[in-house]
């Protein structure tokens, strides 16, 4: 490998960073929020909402995420809805990233011993008090993990949005190596991106998995 | 039907699924009173004291708490049941104690206390506090205030969880199993909350395999099994002179630690 090249490649891969950790975190936000109504529909005693949960779920976790990325860019326009590549990657990631968060979530809120529904109900608590007191911010602590993976699968994902012309760091490698044939550094300068990148959020999930630990 | 009833149940019945845990149950709970449940595992017991607050739905029947009816059955055979604003405001005046404890294990111990007065009544948290240092003085745990419930002994948790429900000033208690969960040693410190709290008047259901307890404090014994209440009386002529075969049995076995004798039938063939 030749160091040179590597040196010189970074700044030019790093130019993309900030788009990769853009789409990473309005597509993270969009998902997470989605995802988090998704879950409560599915949990929902209205027929309609869950099983429209349902379909979401199996919808967006059963087609291919570049699939989604292509409609979202390609298909979308044809019935008059043109986004910019970004917020066309944005879409694409969001929704498939929303239908993962909701198991997260959903799987999360399962998980909390119905003593504590009963506990709240027993009180005279409303449903959605003791969602938000009582079920959710111990749910927080059992969703971490899998919400961890979720968010580290989408910052790989991002890579993606390459397709879609999204001028992130995969296509900025890209276009490296596409000027010098040079391929082996280029890439191992990205990996290496996209490592530190998700080592970062897998010290986060420790550094919150500290904070909800139960105290005894 | 005496007039001063806090609680009337009449033709309570309970399915899960095929299983009918309660088949016909009718009692009433006279303000002020203190009435034990006692009765082998699985005989329904726990099952009836939740349909009191309606954690459990009743199947079949009509439970009437406070003048309110919580659910009838109409000419159809069909059950109504309140509806949930009105289930929510019985429920604010009807304290449940769980066997095992549900406190909300990420709130401190004064937190769990101050959480249902300051959402439901809308109470300060100043007042909230206020009371519940007071309520937890009362139950001999102001020094553990700021603990976590994972920091306390089973004993301690239930006191809290005690303290949790008289918080929201109920008229009526319901306590199920409460010292069924916690190291032998520590049950004693939970019962003499609940013996305090009936000399001061508190109306109480108690679930229990405690037949010390039972025979001092309350003023009624129920005895249930297969889902029927078998014979109910004074506390003194259940525990102290049953008159059902099938009681004798299960007071034998609880006190004496020696097996419930199955084949033999009860007076009235239950």
């Amino acid at each position: 490998m030749d160091w040179d090249v590597v040196v010189e490649s970074f700044p030019l891969i790093w130019k993309g960073a900030s788009k990769t950790v853009s789409l990473f975190a309005w597509s993270l936000a969009a998902g997470t929020v989605l995802g988090l109504a998704v879950a409560l529909m599915k949990l929902s005693s209205a027929k309609p909402l869950s099983w429209f949960a349902t379909l979401f779920s199996w919808l967006f976790r059963g087609v291919p995420l570049l699939i989604l990325l292509f409609y979202a860019f390609f298909a979308l326009p044809e019935v008059g809805w043109l986004l910019s590549p970004f917020w066309a990657a944005v879409l694409g990631l969001s929704l498939w990233t929303a239908a993962y968060q909701a198991e997260a979530i959903r799987s999360g809120i399962i998980a909390v011993d119905h003593g504590q529904t009963e506990g709240s109900d027993a009180l005279g608590m409303t449903r959605s008090h003791t969602m938000r007191r009582i079920i959710i911010p111990q749910s927080i602590r059992i969703m971490v993990p899998p919400f961890t993976s979720n968010a580290t699968t989408l910052l790989k994902q991002t890579s993606l949005a390459t397709l879609v012309t999204v001028p992130e760091m995969t296509l900025l490698t890209q276009r490296i190596f596409s000027n010098n044939f040079k391929f082996i550094e280029p890439i191992f300068v990205l990996a290496m991106i996209y490592l530190a990148m998700t080592t970062v959020l897998i010290i986060g999930q420790q550094i919150v998995e500290r904070a909800f630990r139960l105290k005894t | 039907m005496s007039s001063d009833a806090l609680v009337t149940v009449s033709g309570l019945h309970k399915s899960f699924g095929d299983v009918e845990v309660l088949r016909g149950i009718d009692f009433e709970v006279r303000r002020g009173e203190v009435v034990a449940i006692i009765g082998p595992s699985g005989s329904g017991k726990t099952t009836m004291l939740r349909c009191v607050n309606l954690l459990e739905r009743p199947s079949a029947g009509r439970i009437e708490v406070d003048g309110q009816v919580l659910c009838e059955q109409q000419a159809d055979g069909s059950m109504s049941f309140s509806g949930k604003a009105e289930i929510r405001a019985i429920r604010e005046h009807v304290g449940m104690v769980f066997q095992k404890f549900n406190l909300f294990p990420h709130f401190t111990a004064v937190e769990n206390v101050i959480e249902a007065p300051m959402a439901v009544r809308g109470m300060s948290r100043q007042d909230a506090n206020a009371r519940a240092f007071e309520l937890l003085e009362s139950v001999g745990l102001a020094h553990k205030a700021d603990s976590y419930p994972l920091q306390l002994s089973g004993g301690q948790q239930q006191r809290v969880a005690i303290a949790r429900a008289l918080a929201m000033d109920p008229g009526l208690m319901l306590f199920d199993e409460v010292t069924s969960s916690v190291d032998p040693e520590l049950a004693g410190e939970i019962l003499l909350v609940m013996k305090r709290l009936a000399q001061d008047g508190m109306t109480m259901l108690v679930v229990t395999h405690e037949m010390g307890f039972a025979a001092e404090v309350a003023d009624r014994v129920l005895f249930i099994d297969h889902g029927v209440i078998v014979e109910e009386g004074p506390a003194k002529e259940v525990l102290g002179d049953p008159k059902r075969q099938r009681t004798r049995s299960f007071l034998r076995a609880v006190l004496e630690r020696a097996p419930m004798v199955e084949d033999g039938m009860d007076d009235d063939g239950q």
